[in-house]
């Protein structure tokens, strides 16, 4: 909605043919003394080693998984393997030119891009730095053990250390790359530009799409390369990072010192199968799959369909779309046509295709034509290519023979608490890089001065309300840690629907667009998995970023890269990750079913989560910061019906100099004597407003604001029921699967001698939200507060229930699964 | 199906008791929490509650049997229900426990939400019962369901009448009559306030016998009788007797009975003056606050003050906790405390246990001097006898002057007798100056 482009009627209005560039289809001529001179021997033999390396060290996963021993090495690997054998050529091509700036991140099969990338990496890197890079990662742990049976040089050294840490990864031990909490199938390596693999088909398309919005944000060099199948076109997610890659603004909107479009290639492996299913022809209808780059630009993404059998087609492909990506005009789509002779697992029967089909590939094998072209243009000999081959299997034969070893390769200990210590890294950011943040005002010129200007307490010294356009709000306090960190960590970018111009949809933003830059604070598409998945890719690369939802309902949207992605790669990686990741998100009213839930308890339960939900405007400044300086992922649950309320409950309001709320300790807003009432988020309100109607009834009520969901010291609260011995727990989510019952059940065990009563929960009605007129029926109400007390932990002497909150009425309703 | 009567434990230590008396018969119709009979541990008698409102069906054990806990003793129901399955020895106690809910024609599991709930009472609750020696089965809840909560309990603390230990005494075991404010501190009811029973407590029925009483060795009695034989059997016992001046005592008592009524100072007795006398001396000689086991001799800092009351059913020794830190008058309530109860048989398992040091006292019967045994693994007991005239010589002169004999009894293995002699001699300067000890 940028005012400096109209819309002009007369143009959109007028008639015309769309024209679009043609989509080139294996375009590559080869040409042998071209090639030669391009490349020479050494390296063209390098490629058949690389190619070589890959086939071996697949066929030995084969076999272990088939029979269970390879070259006298037995060995029961139960975890997966989905193997790439046959498509070495693709890896290997691909991998040629890109240098250890350059990133790729893949899929469940990509055994074959970590060794290619590696090779790649290894061949351009000194000696020297080779050293430094495997003594620092992990503090050497795996280097320890490559040491224990390689020799030979440096380089040497670092082809044992990659193929022996992906090894080690694959089979779950502590010395593997990401100490065997990644394994097969996301086993990455981030020095030499392997970043993670993805299990979940497609994920890795927002996430490398992230990374690029990195390095074109950071001015960081090398281009960005996201491995995925063919079958991932029909995922939404990959649909949604092509069209976040694609935006006209990187080149209409933001400066061009910035550089333009991130550069992303979006890479194809298309070796025609998505498991069983067959794209081509069965469950998509694109035909050629280069077609779909159409779809998105102009530039049809500069789509190709490249010969993934042919490494000197695919190595010629990269180099020419490097520099359409460098140049910012980017993204690029890229169809490379493979096959994979192994099954999709090894329990694969294969009862999709023939026998015949598998072997007229075979007698394409890019391993067999290779050599033979190696042969012919005398860049090796049959020897050579042999002592190669022999040469792969007893390097891999070695390389086995330690991964397996208990010795050598031990596991990661499940005695201590080891993993456990994975799942956060508690870091805090205190001063990211010594770069100027980039910014369009000094602070002091900011709306921050007006903010600053405003009453910083809701209510005058005789608790009367003062005027709530002169008083800071919740939304102004969120705006005050926002900007704050802004001008602190110029890493930090903000995003979402809405969030320029407009300041988001609740105004929180409102001041960013004047003092920030586009490249820092943007719009996008209406994509919520590539708004939170481009999150997890720019926050893995250590960069702060604010995503926003802008409704808690719109997470469904962004389920896997809020659930499988943002919540684990900092364990999975065994902390050679952060995720410096903060996800608003914000909960609604008014707007019925689809714009009003609170799915705290959604979140909460994924490991690796911090989940925080502020209830007053002091909290939602200091526990923002305190998120936006961490380097663990939150999603920060914020309430609509609090976004222009004053602080009226934290004497002397909100600071004007930075702060912290303490992470995960509760808040008292009230002491009683008679009752505990634990809170999460705006219900806290309308606890305070049952404990007036509880001391009218003679009931001494103590309010406890949770705030914190994930983590949560549960001293303070336990601290209350002990001394009242009744407590009942109050939040807008809906009952049923609330997080509420989570902490029912911990309060039950932690207190349950001085307990008077059960542990009483109050939810929203297990309903649809209705309408905003009927709203008072679903969500919590002060009623419901006192007469559940009464109903089910202290009767009130007198006392005569306005609504149903019997035990009666929870087996009824738990009937009807309402 | 029958309801089981479950023997409970009782205090830590407990593994089993003896069924002292049926109060029911087989065949007699009670209600949830009638008392069915007393339970003699060796600590305290005890009564168990029905726990169900029913029929006698059958009692599983007689009177004098020894049970351990948690045993099923007997049946309430319905008559002509089945207890076979309740008796013990073939099916476990806690097996039967747990009814079995047939299956009904639905296949559904409502027949058991539908049914009653036992009447509950939260965890809160019954703590503050307990602290409070409340059976939980006497209190009405007001909880939902009829739950007792929090505020039933504090309702029937407030409930009981005020009275003063010795009063309550007096009239749950003498018969005497309360009024409904007594004349003590905030209407507290004293024993004075108290009118004699209009009626004399019925004598006991004549033996059959009338030459021989048998009377078998049980409970408290079969507990003391092992005490004593094993004290003396596996200890040194060394004796030492002395007296000392007890003027300034006799003095000090005469004053306290004499002090204003409002003080609340008049019932405190010779015997408290010496139990704060022996606490604030042995403060200063820890090696006599010990225990002695398995070749471990454990000094205590803390005073745990054992003291010998005569009971009907025999010798209790109720414990004072940290005496040394308590002043003369909470020390002297808190022994008239514990001796009601133990008088009682009410003292609770945890009142008798406990003690560091023990203090017996046979002067009001006119002892001098005796040899008080050990209660190991206690390593020192204070036997305090009469206070009588004996002539001391003081400025060439003999005069007569009233002197407590004092004899100390130490376990020679760990205790040797010069620390135990300093002891006394400590113990009979402090009661010669027991008012500059009071203003320590």
């Amino acid at each position: 909605m940028p005012k400096q482009m109209p819309i002009d009627p007369t143009e959109v209005r007028r008639a015309a043919v769309l024209t679009s560039p043609e989509i080139p289809i294996n375009a590559y001529i080869p040409n042998p003394q071209i090639e030669a001179a391009l490349y020479g021997s050494a390296n063209l033999v390098r490629m058949y080693h690389d190619m070589v390396t890959i086939r071996e060290f697949e066929t030995m996963l084969d076999r272990l998984k088939k029979e269970g021993v390879y070259e006298g090495v037995a060995y029961n690997h139960r975890g997966p393997a989905h193997l790439s054998i046959g498509q070495e050529a693709a890896a290997v091509g691909q991998c040629y030119h890109l240098t250890p700036d350059d990133m790729i991140f893949g899929s469940h099969r990509s055994h074959g891009e970590i060794i290619a990338k590696s090779l790649s990496a290894i061949a351009k890197l000194s000696q020297a730095d080779l050293l430094q890079i495997m003594e620092h990662y992990l503090g050497g742990a795996t280097l320890r053990a490559v040491e224990r049976f390689s020799s030979g040089d440096a380089h040497s050294l670092a082809v044992d250390y990659a193929l022996y840490g992906a090894l080690a990864e694959i089979f779950g031990r502590d010395t593997g790359f990401n100490r065997g909490m990644g394994g097969s199938m996301h086993a990455f390596f981030p020095p030499f530009g392997v970043m993670p693999n993805n299990a979940i088909v497609g994920g890795s398309a927002p996430i490398a799409a992230g990374a690029a919005l990195f390095k074109r944000v950071n001015r960081r060099p090398g281009i960005v390369i996201a491995n995925i199948g063919d079958a991932s076109m029909g995922c939404g997610p990959v649909w949604e990072a092509m069209m976040f890659s694609a935006m006209d603004q990187y080149r209409t909107l933001w400066g061009e010192h910035v550089g333009g479009r991130p550069p992303i290639l979006f890479n194809v492996m298309n070796n025609f199968y998505g498991m069983g299913g067959q794209p081509r022809g069965e469950t998509m209808g694109f035909d050629v799959l280069a077609r779909v780059g159409l779809g998105v630009n102009p530039e049809g993404m500069h789509a190709e369909r490249v010969d993934g059998y042919n490494p000197l087609a695919v190595a010629d492909a990269v180099a020419r779309k490097r520099a359409i990506l460098e140049s910012g005009r980017g993204p690029v789509l890229l169809d490379t046509v493979t096959y994979r002779f192994s099954g999709h697992s090894p329990s694969d029967p294969s009862t999709y295709r023939d026998k015949e089909e598998i072997d007229r590939w075979r007698a394409h094998d890019s391993l067999e034509r290779f050599g033979n072209y190696l042969v012919e243009y005398s860049h090796a000999d049959r020897a050579r290519l042999e002592r190669i081959q022999s040469e792969a299997r007893e390097r891999i034969t070695a390389v086995l023979r330690a991964a397996v070893s208990l010795d050598i390769s031990p596991r990661i200990s499940v005695q201590s608490d080891a993993i456990g210590d994975l799942m956060f890294s508690w870091q805090r950011r205190n001063r990211p890089t010594d770069a100027e943040p980039e910014v369009l005002l000094p602070l002091g010129e900011t709306r921050l001065a007006q903010t600053r200007a405003k009453h910083r307490f809701g209510l005058d010294a005789d608790g009367r309300p003062l005027p709530k356009l002169k008083t800071l709000t919740y939304a102004e306090a969120l705006f005050e840690a926002m900007i704050g960190e802004y001008y602190r960590d110029p890493t930090m970018v903000a995003y979402g629907e809405e969030n320029r111009d407009w300041g988001g949809a609740f105004g929180v933003y409102r001041g960013l667009t004047e003092a920030l830059p586009y490249h820092r604070l943007f719009n996008t598409p209406i994509s919520e998995a590539a708004i939170a998945g481009t999150a997890v890719g720019y926050a893995l690369c250590g960069g702060r970023v604010v995503a926003e939802l802008m409704y808690c309902d719109f997470m469904g949207r962004a389920g896997d890269e809020i659930f499988n992605q943002m919540a684990k790669w900092q364990a999975m990686s065994a902390g050679v990750l952060q995720m410096p990741l903060v996800l608003r998100v914000s909960v609604g009213s008014k707007y019925g079913a689809q714009h009003s839930q609170d799915w705290t308890a959604l979140v909460v339960h994924i490991p690796g989560l911090q989940v925080m939900f502020p209830a007053t405007p002091y909290d939602a400044r200091g526990m923002l910061t305190l998120a936006l300086r961490g380097t663990d992922p939150v999603v920060f649950f914020e309430s609509q019906r609090l976004y222009a309320e004053p602080e009226t409950l934290v004497p002397g309001g909100v600071p004007l100099d930075d702060y912290e709320v303490e992470l995960g300790e509760p808040a008292l807003r009230r002491s009683g004597r008679d009752v505990t009432i634990v809170t999460v988020g705006a219900t806290l309100y309308v606890a305070l407003a049952a404990a007036e109607e509880l001391d009218r009834l003679g009931i001494s009520a103590e309010v406890i604001d949770a705030r914190f969901i994930n983590p949560l010291n549960y001293g303070p609260i336990v601290d209350s029921v002990r001394k009242t011995g009744k407590v009942l727990l109050a939040s807008d989510a809906c009952e049923r699967g609330s997080f509420l019952h989570t902490m029912a059940s911990n309060i039950s065990q932690l207190a349950f001698d001085f307990l008077d009563g059960p542990v009483a929960v109050v939810g929203a009605r297990n309903w649809i939200t209705p309408p905003a007129e009927l709203e008072e029926a679903f969500f919590p109400q002060k009623e419901w507060i006192v007469d559940t007390l009464h109903e089910r932990v202290l009767p009130i002497s007198g006392y005569t229930p306005r609504t149903r909150q019997g035990v009666a009425e929870l087996l009824r309703r738990n009937r009807l699964g309402i | 199906m029958a309801s089981a009567v479950i023997l409970p434990a009782f205090g830590n230590s407990a593994e089993s008791a003896m069924i002292a008396r049926w109060l029911k018969q087989p065949g007699d119709r009670v209600e949830a929490g009638e008392p069915l009979c007393e339970i003699e541990t060796d600590k305290a008698t005890v009564e168990v509650a029905s726990p169900a409102a029913g029929v006698i069906l059958e009692r599983f054990y007689g009177e004098g049997e020894g049970v351990p806990v948690q045993t099923v003793i007997a049946a309430i129901g319905e008559p002509g229900e089945d207890v076979a399955q309740l008796r013990p020895g073939g099916v476990g106690p806690t097996a039967v426990a747990a009814p079995t809910v047939p299956p009904n024609a639905a296949g559904r599991v409502s027949a058991r939400i539908n049914a009653t709930p036992p009447v509950g009472i939260s965890p809160r609750a019954r703590g503050l019962a307990e602290r409070h020696g409340l059976a939980p089965a006497s209190l009405t809840g007001s909880g939902p369901g009829g739950r007792v909560i929090e505020r039933d309990v504090q309702a029937a603390i407030r409930a009981q009448p005020r009275m003063t230990p010795l009063a309550r005494a007096m009239v749950e075991r003498g018969g005497f009559v309360a009024p409904a404010a007594g004349t003590g501190a905030d209407e507290r009811i004293t024993a004075r306030d108290l009118q004699a029973p209009a009626v004399p407590a019925p004598a006991a029925a004549p033996a059959r016998d009338e030459d021989v009483e048998v009377v078998p060795l049980t409970g408290v009695r079969r507990i003391i009788a092992e005490r004593m034989l094993a004290s003396l059997q596996t200890t040194a016992q060394l004796t030492l007797h002395t007296s000392a001046d007890a003027r300034r005592l006799q003095e000090y008592r005469a004053r306290l009975k004499s002090s204003p009524e409002e003080f609340g100072l008049r019932s405190i007795t010779i015997n408290d003056l010496l139990l704060f006398a022996v606490s604030r001396t042995l403060a200063e000689h820890h090696e006599l606050n010990a225990l002695f086991a398995e070749n471990t001799i454990t000094r205590y800092r803390r005073i745990n003050l054992g003291f010998a009351v005569d009971t009907p059913r025999g010798l209790l020794v109720p414990v004072i906790r940290s005496a040394g830190a308590l002043s003369l008058q909470a020390l002297a309530r808190e022994a008239a405390r514990l001796a009601a109860l133990a008088q009682q048989g009410r003292a609770a398992p945890n009142d008798l246990q406990g003690g560091t040091f023990t203090v017996t006292n046979l002067g009001s019967f006119g002892i001098e001097r005796f040899t008080p045994i050990l209660n190991p693994p206690q390593v020192a007991i204070l036997g305090v006898g009469a206070i009588g005239l004996h002539p001391v010589e003081s400025d060439g002169t003999i005069r007569f002057q009233p002197r407590l004999g004092l004899s100390l009894t130490v376990n020679h293995q760990v205790v040797d007798g010069a620390p135990a002699a300093r002891f006394l001699q400590a113990l009979a300067r402090n009661i010669a100056e027991l008012d500059l000890l009071l203003a320590n």
